[in-house]
């Protein structure tokens, strides 16, 4: 067993599965991660994905266009969360109420619609459907060692990989995303200038629908080809974990996304792996732990600082 | 006067909501099916039509009373605890061991016993959380979600491992419990168990302990106001994980009522969402132990409903879950009550 | 000088009643400094409201540069060139302190370019900070500099708005003596610039130190403006704290005895962890009241919260009837016969949401008598919470009406009804009529001077000199956590001469006596 792990570290099968992993976590953790900046956590993420996994697989079916279904999943995930802002914002429902609403509904609203439009209800898999591509690079390619690490990824994993540049710029080189930290932390402060308060939240809310929009895509349309029912299996939870613990920056965020993928991966390579001596269940129970391990280490970190501070 | 005017407003505020939510989905069934009477007939009326519907309404109500007595008790602290999923999986694995694996006793001790380590094993696994936040001042509401991913998951482990029933074939299940203290029907030919009971004995035990006693009172009393109850000498963190712990313990005997009235074993993944049902559930009820009877039932119904409407339509049943979100939203809107209060709240004080 | 600002006959109404302003009139020369001063509900901070645009006056107008104005927000207030470093700062925490200072008015790489540009923005800073001399690293997070440094960052914030007149609100109260000096420097040179600035305190040294003219507000009305050159700190104090007397008492010179309480060198910090209270030492005695006079925030919250267990204390001792209260539980000391009138009713002294009963027996629900077997006993608390309602004159329909439902006298009643009828033989009341109705005000005042010829001693702090001089038999002022004098209370002692103390001109004094000598 170990022989064989350590072969697939060494093929680098542990890194290519780590990616595919770490995308959806990666792109719906960023999302979470400018909500929560904003000051209005949405812990609606799961449910987020499973609404674009299933319209962005639906369209892009009926149209033949990987780029339609993906716009079309992003799209309605980014309405959902505007939905949710009307509720949290205009009709004051508690943030994370809402949040769980949005993720009772994604898991709901998806088998409904599929046994509607389809007439199944535990997965559909329309055949000769267009995926999100691979990206194979000419020539690296061939290169050995390279060429399994950089070539064949899925666009995504790109996409999800630029969006943590993107983020760092929006968050710390643009007005807005200074905007976004203020309202966040200093509302009243942010309001005495003149910045308003509301309508930067439900942007951050569509914000957070678009990257978990995207990584529903993925989820569907690149990860697999099929849409199954609650085929986000906690990927937004987990996400939610990599956005308490990347302490409120996109860096951190993808170094968390990195080792909840490398978890995930791990414990499919054990589980796909006879005799395992580690059974699978406390693998994949490691991501959840090390939140909670951290999140205590965090807590107890800033009450010392608190009683340091008071004595000094 | 005036508080009873508040009461009142508060419960014609959930009717409120509870009819636009029904309304929506309602207007969800019109839209989309081809046969909407049919539809919105089987969805009302199907889970009173006959006998056997009206026994799985109330089957379907007992895990969700317990759920939402446990989550119900632990929010009136002010705890924002979403672990009754986990807690339900920790209570019921623990109460199955004990009706699978002792054997000789009679029932009338074989029962209390699996109950009360099944509220035993939902406590302890609480506990965690509660430690959690009064030592390391972790919140609530990420511990619980985590932890009930690793109840979750332990279980599994046991089940499919050193518990697992070795004729149970492909599934994970324990070995089946003791037959004679499962919870049997109530009458012949009605398929109520008689967890329903324990349910209602569930809901006077807590109305009484958060309205009657000391312990309530001061549970309570940290959840509205923190700072007074310290003010007052309360130790408040003592406070929160005694509720914590109590509500763990109504989790884990939902578990075990499920088991027992139900499944008749410890099946891998048995909940499927009780837990957060029981969030639901509380919401509804605004935190009241009679509220979450009411509530639960009424739930209940909705989901019987929805499985009798994709029986007899062409509706899914996931018809019910728009519902069920619309209803958390309305009933959760401060705007909305905090509106009806000043329109109708000065008139009716006046 | 030409006038800049000018605000005739404000006059503010809340929508519960109560009169904030009441008649104000203010007149702001360019280029002066203009101290206001008021205690504590003379309405000087609903005025800045006013002001800055925050709220709008119910009636009066305000004239800006000789034109009439109406101010719909702060943005109107900024746009006409105001500014406003709050008392408690407006400051993202975890942003640099460049992104605090230019939040709301980036500049960007271009007209139409999404991105800020950073050269620009930390060039105009650095011109900023030397032009005024305002010292601070922009690059810090504004959560890891000092307090100093803060307000400078919220000075700044509003020079870099444009802002022509700046209104200080309180800027001292956070600052240590050697900030302070630096926040006058900065303002002298804002002042050479051309710059207005309104400076809002309670302080009169500074007043006197800085400002060109004075605005005296009380109860909500101007009282006097005079130029401070022709004033002196005596005569702005007579005009603050000098009033018609709202309290009479009947009582009876008190007979003191035993020592009940002893407090020795006591130090305690506030809740940021700076010392606030330091070296405190006091008695009280049985059958008397001793007051606590001073300006809010000079430690009085903290002396009574670690005398009553909420806070603990550094150093020193607490004893009560001999036996030491620092490490002992709040429970403990709640069960030894002390009642505690908390500052705050509303969020500490009851539970808002929670029945009158159950405010009520908050001491009482676990003695058995309450009880009925395992279960709190309805009639026996229905039966107590009458009785208490009855004889402190709570007015509600019945004992389960929702505390937060009651005016601000009736839920001062229940707290204390609750805090008094344990008879204690320690009480502390910390602001007992703050907020209160003139007919509860007298009930209090008669129920504790009740309690202190029944055999207590009192321990009561207010912000109200003239309460602490109408109930007191002594009076201890308290200045920047220290006890600076401690006085008899007879017919001779003047409003005046407790005011001297409070505002710190006691100490100034020693020490100049001592430098002479």
């Amino acid at each position: 067993m170990w022989q064989s792990l350590w072969s697939q570290i060494m093929d680098l099968t542990l890194v290519v599965v780590m990616l595919r992993f770490m995308t959806p976590i990666l792109l719906s953790a960023l999302g979470g991660l400018i909500s929560e900046i904003a000051g209005v956590i949405n812990i609606g993420l799961e449910g987020l994905m499973l609404i674009s996994a299933f319209t962005s697989i639906a369209v892009g079916s009926a149209t033949g266009s990987w780029v339609l279904g993906t716009l079309a999943g992003v799209a309605a995930s980014v309405m959902i969360c505007y939905g949710m802002g009307f509720f949290s914002i205009k009709l004051k429902v508690d943030i994370i109420i809402a949040g769980f609403a949005v993720n009772i509904f994604g898991s709901g609203f998806t088998i409904f619609m599929m046994s509607r439009i389809y007439g199944v209800s535990g997965n559909y898999s329309p055949s000769g459907l267009n995926n999100i591509p691979a990206i194979n690079i000419p020539f690296i390619q061939h290169i050995p060692v390279l060429g399994k690490l950089l070539s064949g990824h899925s666009l995504m994993v790109w996409i999800a990989l630029i969006s943590v540049i993107f983020c760092m710029l929006l968050i710390y080189r643009t007005p807005y995303g200074v905007h976004l930290r203020s309202v966040g932390e200093a509302p009243e402060a942010a309001k005495s200038l003149g910045i308003p308060v509301n309508r930067i939240q439900y942007s951050a809310l569509a914000w957070s629908g678009v990257f978990a929009g995207l990584a529903g895509a993925y989820l569907s349309m690149g990860m697999t080809s099929m849409f199954v029912k609650d085929m986000t299996a906690g990927t937004g939870f987990l996400a939610l974990a990599v956005v308490l613990l990347g302490n409120r920056n996109p860096a951190g965020i993808f170094f968390g996304a990195i080792i909840f993928g490398l978890a995930s991966a791990v414990t499919t390579l054990v589980q796909t792996t006879p005799g395992s001596p580690i059974p699978s269940q406390f693998i994949q129970m490691i991501p959840y732990v090390v939140t909670i391990i951290a999140l205590v280490f965090f807590a107890v970190r800033k009450k010392r600082r608190r009683i340091v501070l008071a004595q000094g | 006067m005036k508080t009873g005017n508040a009461t009142i407003l508060e419960f014609a505020g959930i009717a409120v909501a509870v009819i636009l939510a029904l309304l929506c989905g309602f207007a969800v069934i019109l839209v989309t099916s081809d046969e909407p009477l049919n539809a919105l007939a089987s969805l009302l009326l199907g889970p009173v039509s006959n006998l056997f519907n009206i026994g799985t309404v109330l089957n379907k109500a007992v895990p969700l009373i317990f759920t939402g007595l446990a989550l119900a008790v632990v929010f009136q602290s002010g705890v924002f605890s979403m672990g009754a999923e986990g807690q339900l999986y920790a209570g019921g694995f623990l109460g199955a061991l004990a009706g699978v694996y002792i054997h000789g006793l009679t029932p009338w001790l074989h029962l209390p016993l699996v109950l009360i380590c099944a509220m035993v094993g939902g406590a302890l696994f609480a506990a965690i959380a509660g430690l959690l936040k009064t030592y390391a001042n972790a919140n609530e509401i990420v511990t619980t979600l985590m932890l009930n991913f690793v109840a979750i998951l332990t279980t599994s482990y046991f089940v499919n491992n050193m518990f697992k029933d070795p004729n149970s074939g492909g599934f994970a299940r324990m070995p089946y419990v003791n037959p004679e203290i499962l919870l049997g029907k109530l009458f012949p030919g009605f398929p109520a168990h008689a967890g329903i009971v324990l349910a209602l004995l569930a809901v006077v035990v807590v109305y009484l302990m958060l309205y009657k006693t000391n312990v309530g009172y001061e549970l309570r009393l940290v959840g509205k106001s923190s700072r007074f109850a310290h003010y007052g000498g309360i130790a408040t963190n003592r406070v929160v994980l005694t509720s914590i712990m109590i509500s763990g313990a109504f989790a884990g005997l939902a578990g075990i009522v499920e088991i027992l009235g139900v499944h008749g074993t410890y099946k891998d993944n048995f909940s499927a969402g009780l837990g957060f049902d029981g969030i639901i559930i509380a919401l509804l009820a605004r935190n009241h132990p009679i509220g979450v009877l009411i509530a639960a039932l009424f739930y209940a119904y909705i989901q019987v409903g929805a499985q009798t409407m994709q029986v007899g339509s062409d509706m899914p049943r996931e018809v019910a879950v728009i519902m069920q979100v619309m209803l958390v939203l309305l009933v959760s809107s401060q705007a909305i009550f905090v509106y009806l209060k000043q329109k109708y709240g000065q008139k009716a004080v006046k | 000088m030409s006038i800049l600002l000018q605000m005739k006959d404000i006059h503010k109404v809340y929508p519960n009643g109560t009169a904030a302003n009441r008649g104000v009139d203010l007149t702001i020369h360019e280029g002066e400094i203009h101290a206001l001063v008021g205690e504590n509900g003379a309405g000087k901070s609903t005025l800045m409201k006013i002001m800055f645009g925050l709220e709008a006056p119910t009636s009066g107008t305000i004239e800006y540069k000789g034109a009439p104005v109406t101010f719909h927000g702060p943005k109107d207030a900024i746009r006409h060139g105001m500014g406003m470093v709050h008392q408690h700062f407006m400051l993202a925490p975890s942003l640099t302190v460049s992104e605090n200072i230019v939040l709301g008015e980036e500049p960007r790489k271009g007209p139409l370019s999404l991105f800020r540009d950073r050269n620009k923005e930390s060039q105009e800073i650095e011109k900023l900070i030397q032009t005024y001399g305002l010292k601070v690293d922009p690059q810090a997070k504004v959560e890891t500099i000092p307090v100093g440094q803060k307000q400078r960052v919220e000075i700044l914030k509003v020079l870099y708005k444009g802002a022509r007149l700046l209104i200080l609100d309180e800027p001292t109260a956070v600052l240590t003596p050697q900030e302070t000096d630096e926040l006058f420097d900065s303002i002298k040179a804002l002042i050479k610039q051309g710059y207005t600035i309104i400076f809002i305190t309670h302080k009169l040294r500074e007043v006197m130190e800085i400002s060109n003219r004075v605005t005296v507000l009380k109860a909500g009305k101007t009282i006097a403006t005079l130029l401070t050159k022709d004033t002196n700190p005596e005569e702005i104090s007579r005009l603050m704290v000098g009033r018609e007397i709202l309290f009479r008492v009947d009582k009876q010179p008190s007979v003191p005895q035993d020592i009940v309480l002893s407090i020795k060198e006591l130090c305690a910090s506030d809740d940021k962890g700076a010392p606030a209270l330091c070296g405190i030492t006091l008695d009280i005695r049985a059958g008397e009241v001793v007051g606590i006079a001073g300006v809010e925030g000079n430690g009085q919250t903290e002396l009574v919260e670690t005398i009553t267990g909420l806070r603990k204390a550094i150093s020193g001792e607490i004893r009560y009837f001999n036996e030491e209260l620092i490490g002992k539980s709040i429970a403990q000391i709640r069960a030894m016969k002390i009642g505690h009138v908390p500052e705050d009713r509303q969020t500490t002294g009851s539970s808002l949401t929670s029945t009158i009963a159950e405010n009520l027996i908050l001491d009482h629900y676990r003695n058995p008598e309450f009880k009925w077997g395992p279960f709190q006993s309805k009639k026996k608390i229905k039966q107590f919470t009458k009785i208490m309602m009855d004889v402190y004159d709570v007015r509600a329909q019945n004992e389960d009406v929702m505390a937060g439902s009651l005016s601000g006298g009736n839920l001062q009643k229940v707290v204390i009804a609750r805090e008094l009828s344990k008879n204690p033989k320690l009480l502390i009341a910390s602001q007992p009529t703050r907020g209160v109705d003139i007919g509860a005000i007298e009930f209090i005042h008669r129920e504790i001077i009740k309690k202190r010829d029944g055999g207590a001693a009192v321990l009561l702090v207010s912000a109200e000199l003239s309460e602490v001089m109408a109930l007191s038999d002594r009076i201890a002022v308290v200045y920047e956590g220290e006890i600076v004098a401690v006085l008899e209370n007879s017919s001779e002692l003047t409003e005046e001469e407790i005011g001297y103390y409070m505002l710190g001109l006691g100490i100034k004094k020693q020490k100049e006596e001592v430098a002479a000598q």
